[in-house]
């Protein structure tokens, strides 16, 4: 059952994060143009807010995964979790209420959404790199 | 009428928490609590966030917090239908 659980947690990463990874990141260039195409930033923040619900699975089947691995109490998964939780913030507080803002006609700077966009990102390789690498498990490779 | 999205999301929870207790009840297979487990748990997370962006509404927004039947309390909800009667 824990190869399915993992199995669910690791697509829903895939599917999810993925689209709001990149859609997150091609906002601000699209932006950026002489004339914005509102079409398409209406469409990109609608990936970043769609795929952002999606990605409730992703932690769900992960806490599911852990607990059924028996590693919940471990360091390198508490950090993960804690670098999830601020990625959630990042994409909850940060980027989608400045997109938001976009679309509704207030001026923001391309170069804050990008940053922000960047953290994001950082975020979650940092999270994929700590669950590939485990330190301190002795779960193997 | 509440969000087709919302209306899913609400029979996932119902119907999984169904299957939950009916399972615990009976033959409580492990594997099952296991994979129904988390996607109960999932669909009451999308529960309250379409039930927020669905409605202003705090009826709805306070009886989606309910474990388990929230969702399906909160379309049952006649904010629905006086919304739709607003509109018409």
């Amino acid at each position: 059952m824990t190869k399915l659980l993992l199995s669910v947690h690791v697509l829903a990463a895939v599917i999810a994060i993925g689209p709001v990874a990149v859609a997150a990141s091609m906002f601000p260039a699209a932006l950026r143009a002489a004339t914005p195409d509102q079409t398409a930033l209406r469409l990109l923040h609608r990936i970043c807010r769609v795929y952002a619900g999606v990605g409730i699975v992703v932690p769900v089947f992960g806490l599911a995964t852990g607990s059924s691995l028996g590693v919940l109490g471990d360091a390198w998964l508490l950090v993960s979790i804690a670098l999830t939780a601020a990625a959630a913030g990042v994409l909850g507080l940060l980027v989608l209420p400045r997109q938001r803002d976009v679309l509704a006609g207030v001026r923001v700077e391309p170069s804050r959404l990008a940053a922000h966009a960047g953290v994001f990102n950082l975020l979650w390789a940092v999270v994929t790199v700590l669950m590939i690498v485990r330190p301190g498990s002795t779960t193997g490779a | 009428m509440p969000p087709r999205s919302l209306r899913i999301a609400a029979t996932v929870e119902l119907v999984s928490l169904a299957v939950l207790l009916v399972n615990l009840a009976t033959a409580h297979w492990a594997p099952l609590s296991s994979l129904i487990g988390p996607v109960h748990g999932c669909a009451y997370l999308f529960v309250l966030v379409l039930a927020f962006r669905s409605s202003p509404s705090p009826r709805v927004r306070l009886i989606a917090w309910i474990p388990g039947i929230g969702g399906a309390l909160a379309t049952w909800s006649r904010v629905w239908t006086v919304r739709s009667r607003w509109r018409a």
